[in-house]
């Protein structure tokens, strides 16, 4: 009774999705954590918050509302003192800029007056003795000790304010005297400066303040929420099943491991979903609940089209971003041997996709062409930006400043990339995921890792993927904590990146892990006979050099002159280094220590982790991608990365092919030379005419070369393999 | 049926490589059905995990009713019922959702996978516990709920890992009675155990693996050749340990 009909496919995924949505609806205490907590988190998180939002806007409100100075007298000439400046608070005209909205004077004697200054009742006391009314009506100057109350919250404005009273007074003094020596009053004023077209501050402006920063908060979190959806589902999925010892009896089912996966997204994804729109149903109603206790403005200061507008623009883009969540959390749990330790291995995790959200609110990140397509910090990106320009739209005083701002068809640009991304990355993940569930070595192999303790492991031949990844990881870090320990100086910081985020902790793993060194990093010579060697590290140099000029073609023609300031600061560092001593010295320490640092990383411990010990074609193709992926993040500037990523594709593939690192470092050393050999050789002046260049690209024979020298390096790869009895197969 | 020609398998453990099956080859026929015994780590969990898909051969063949392990994994599994050491039923689901769910797995569609739950809920007696959680199950009906998921596609061979290693003397007794009624409808068994005595009446032929090498095969008469402790005895004295106590 064996069924015709195929197996495998949407079916069987559904069938998958169906079985393990089943499972988890019924995990009651996963489905709380998951769906909801965060319907309770956001009311609680608003009430706790709510006070002091509410009185930090009514503070900032009344600092640009209406503003009442309370000054105490004292002293004998109070009273007139007073009058004076009663007088010119009562006219209209001719009044100091930034006077006070309204003035409230009291006198008292010294002992009293001091009474209430301390107890914060007036901002100020000025002490007024005898004879100061005379001093000011004939020709002296009046010392006056002002002192401001340190019980009052503290405000610069009063201090300001007072100033400008007490200016206002001796303007008057000022003018009189003139008049008196017959002397015209221009005689002080050689200006007159009249702000027009000033929009006076409405109430509820301070709202305009927090609300960006108060969005891009909610935003953030939003995502965060959202990913740790995926966590519980994920770790069920699949860890659970090895821990319950079913998974066994799924992978044995009619369908590829890719349908497995597949179907287990679907369930994690929907579960992401589903905690994605908790989310955003809490948000809204905490939103709605909040607007009846705080000011107005603060909430419902869109019209309903651009609110709905700005709700579906958010949730597409969070849509894509719960789909990366649930493959990486899926990925994640495909390598552990049990929940708890897919639990220890998803917390970094969800620190880094906590990370990489929060990167989006950096300044100068908004308005940057690619941040949409980076997992978890695009999606926060159009999402922000699309509420920003709808509020800015929504604030702008006329219809010409409202169209100057970008369009929905610009902000689509940046969902549309968002979108493209995520879907490239889940698939990307759930391919990785196919190749992780399947893999012997992690399926059967002994209990949990996690029991080892502090007891290095047994020798092993290659570092599995979770140890390719670490290293990967340590070096992110260590590289973040090595820019801020590093000195300014270009070349020390240079040597101290690449010891601290790629020798040290790529030494200390490999030590820890015991792996074979020949293995794990292909310290092999490319071919047996020395010609054969000569031969691929010669087509390693034209490799490089052909990246080196293509890669800069591309670049030029698609980025223009739109280069970041890091990425000139880089490029005019560079240049100095290379002018500022002997060439074999920049060639050394630009090309050469990078080379040898980042191969034995990316194409050596990176590429054998993902390749493993029995590698397939499948396994291959899937290695190549993610350590030129790790490769292109690795280099931080978005401007780089399209090019070392495909740097990395071409290095990697040429490795696995010649099951030799050496071609590799060769090549990379080359790429790297090539542009401070050619910044050696030109003189300032053609350095100002090769920049000049920038706009127009490269000429079409530097082109046509780059084309020959990739020919030229890969006839001569293959062909130092020729006759080779240990070829590279997959199968 | 299962035919297996100097399969090896070889795993790098601690950075030397160790061949669990080392040049295994035996065949079992149609309606046949074949235990195979050994002790910890013989090669027996390898060699059905191999026949199963789960692992790939370092060398040699296995072919499940006709098909390749390694060329047509799909197709062999369309063809095999596979039961694990462990029983690999989920806690949440229930038994009649666990034949569901893999009979949609195999193609099924959906009257032919309601007709099939209701004759696998008959034969193999899962009637008064198909919709309960398996979590709640004992571990003979969860062993029975293992067995109905390997023959909800009505596989012509079976492979069964250890399926006695969680029951107790009367569910042990039921399953084989249940593999004796598959045995009769034509199915190919191939069943492994550690327990010799319950296993010693029911099978027609016996594989005695190990170090990965089959060192002894045939029918109990050819295995015991007289020996007054039966099976057990024969078992020992094959692998070497006759002087074992």
């Amino acid at each position: 009774m064996i069924p015709s009909a195929p197996t495998g496919g949407w079916p069987a995924r559904l069938a998958i999705a169906r079985r393990d949505l089943v499972e988890f609806v019924r995990d009651r205490r996963a489905l709380f954590i998951t769906l909801v907590m965060p319907m309770a988190m956001y009311p609680l998180l608003a009430l706790s918050s709510t006070l002091g939002i509410r009185t930090a806007i009514l503070e900032l409100d009344r600092r640009q509302e209406a503003e009442q100075l309370v000054l105490a007298f004292s002293g004998e000439d109070a009273e007139a003192f007073g009058i004076r400046i009663g007088s010119l608070a009562s006219r209209s005209a001719g009044r100091p800029a930034d006077w006070p909205d309204t003035i409230a004077m009291r006198i008292f004697d010294a002992d009293e007056a001091l009474a209430i200054i301390d107890e914060g009742v007036a901002d100020a006391w000025i002490a007024i003795p005898r004879g100061s009314i005379a001093r000011l009506d004939g020709e002296g100057t009046l010392p006056l000790e002002v002192r401001l109350s340190t019980v009052r919250p503290p405000d610069r404005r009063v201090k300001e304010h007072v100033l400008t009273v007490l200016r206002g007074v001796a303007d008057e003094v000022r003018l009189a005297r003139l008049q008196r020596a017959g002397l015209p009053a221009s005689l002080i004023e050689p200006l007159r400066i009249d702000f027009t077209g000033d929009r006076p501050a409405a109430s509820g402006s301070a709202v305009r303040e927090i609300l960006p920063t108060a969005i891009a908060a909610v935003l953030v979190l939003l995502a965060l929420l959202t990913a740790t959806g995926a966590f519980y589902p994920a770790i069920d999925a699949i860890a659970g099943e090895k821990e319950r010892g079913t998974i066994e009896t799924l992978l044995i089912a009619p369908c590829s491991a890719f349908d497995i996966v597949a179907g287990k997204f679907l369930a994690v994804f929907a579960v992401t979903l589903a905690t994605l729109v908790a989310n955003a149903v809490s948000i809204a109603l905490t939103t709605t609940v909040l607007g009846r206790f705080l000011p107005a403005g603060m909430v419902g200061g869109l019209p309903l089209g651009d609110a709905l507008a700005c709700a579906a623009v958010t949730l597409v883009a969070y849509v894509g971003l719960a789909a990366v969540a649930a493959a990486l959390c899926l990925t994640v749990t495909a390598a552990s041997k049990s929940a708890k330790e897919a639990q220890n291995t998803l917390t970094p995790v969800v620190m880094l996709i906590a990370a990489l959200a929060g990167s989006a609110l950096l300044p100068g990140s908004e308005g940057h062409r690619w941040l949409p397509a980076v997992p978890f910090a695009g999606q926060v990106a159009v999402a922000r930006s699309m509420l920003s320009t709808l509020h800015e739209r929504a604030d702008a005083p006329s219809k010409a400043a409202a169209d100057a701002l970008p369009t929905p068809v610009g902000l689509g640009a940046g969902l549309a990339i968002s979108v493209a991304s995520s879907a490239a990355f889940t698939w990307l993940l759930l391919l990785v995921t196919a190749s992780l569930v399947s893999n012997e070595e992690i399926l059967f192999r002994g209990p949990d890792t996690a029991i080892r303790g502090f007891r290095r492991p047994p020798p092993r031949s290659r570092p599995t993927p979770g140890q390719g990844l670490a290293v990967v990881l340590m070096g992110f870090a260590a590289l973040w904590y090595a820019q801020g320990l590093a000195p300014e100086e270009f070349v020390p910081a240079l040597l101290i990146q690449q010891a601290v985020a790629v020798l040290l902790p790529l030494l200390a793993i490999a030590w820890w892990q015991r792996v074979d060194a020949r293995d794990a990093f292909a310290l092999r010579r490319p071919a047996d006979s020395p010609l054969g060697t000569t031969a691929a590290c010669a087509g390693g140099v034209l490799v490089g050099v052909g990246i080196f000029f293509a890669g800069a073609a591309a670049a030029l023609a698609f980025w223009q002159d739109e280069i970041s300031p890091e990425a000139r600061r880089f490029a005019g560092q560079i240049v100095e280094l290379v002018c500022g001593g002997p060439a074999w010295r920049a060639v050394l320490i630009l090309a050469v220590m990078p080379a040898v640092c980042e191969e034995l990383l990316f194409r050596g411990w990176v590429l054998s982790a993902f390749t493993g010990d029995h590698p397939s074609r499948r396994r291959a193709v899937i290695a190549v991608v993610a350590q030129a992926a790790a490769f292109a993040a690795f280099h931080l500037l978005p401007e780089r990365m399209p090019q070392t990523f495909l740097m990395g594709l071409a290095l990697g593939g040429m490795t696995l092919a010649t099951r030799s690192i050496l071609p590799a470092i060769v090549a990379h050393a080359a790429h790297n030379a090539t542009p401070v050999l050619l910044v050696a050789r030109s003189a300032a002046a053609d350095l100002e005419a090769a920049d000049g260049m920038g706009a127009a690209g490269l000429p079409p024979w530097a082109v046509m070369a780059a084309i020959g020298c990739l020919i030229a390096g890969g006839g001569l790869l293959a062909a130092s393999r020729r006759g080779s009895p240990e070829k590279a197969s997959w199968t | 049926m299962i035919e297996v020609h100097e399969l090896a398998k070889e795993y790098r453990t601690g950075g030397r490589a160790v061949r669990a099956v080392d040049g295994v080859s035996f065949a079992v026929g149609d309606g046949e059905m074949v235990g195979l015994l050994g002790g910890n780590g013989a090669g027996k969990t390898t060699t059905m995990r191999i026949l199963a898909t789960l692992l790939r051969p370092t060398s040699g063949t296995a072919r499940v009713a006709g098909r390749d392990v390694r060329d047509d994994p799909i197709g062999v599994r369309r063809h095999l019922g596979y039961v694990s050491t462990t029983t690999g039923v989920p806690d949440r689901l229930t038994p009649r959702e666990v034949l569901d769910s893999f009979a949609r797995l195999h193609g099924l569609d959906r009257s032919a996978i309601a007709a099939r739950i209701g004759g696998l809920a008959e034969s193999l007696d899962l009637g008064a516990f198909l919709d309960r959680p398996c979590g709640r199950l004992s571990s003979g009906q969860r062993q029975r709920v293992s067995l109905g998921r390997a023959l909800v596609h009505d596989p012509p061979v079976l492979v069964l890992d250890e399926p006695t290693s969680a029951l107790d003397v009367l569910g042990s007794r039921d399953l084989f009675g249940l593999l004796a009624g598959l045995q009769a409808d034509g199915r190919t068994i191939l069943v492994s155990t550690h327990r010799l005595h319950e296993i010693e009446h029911r099978c027609d032929r016996f594989l005695v693996i190990d170090a990965g090498r089959i060192v002894a095969e045939g029918s109990r008469e050819t295995l015991v050749a007289g020996r007054p402790g039966g099976l057990e005895e024969a078992f020992f004295a094959t692998i070497g340990r006759g002087d074992a106590p």
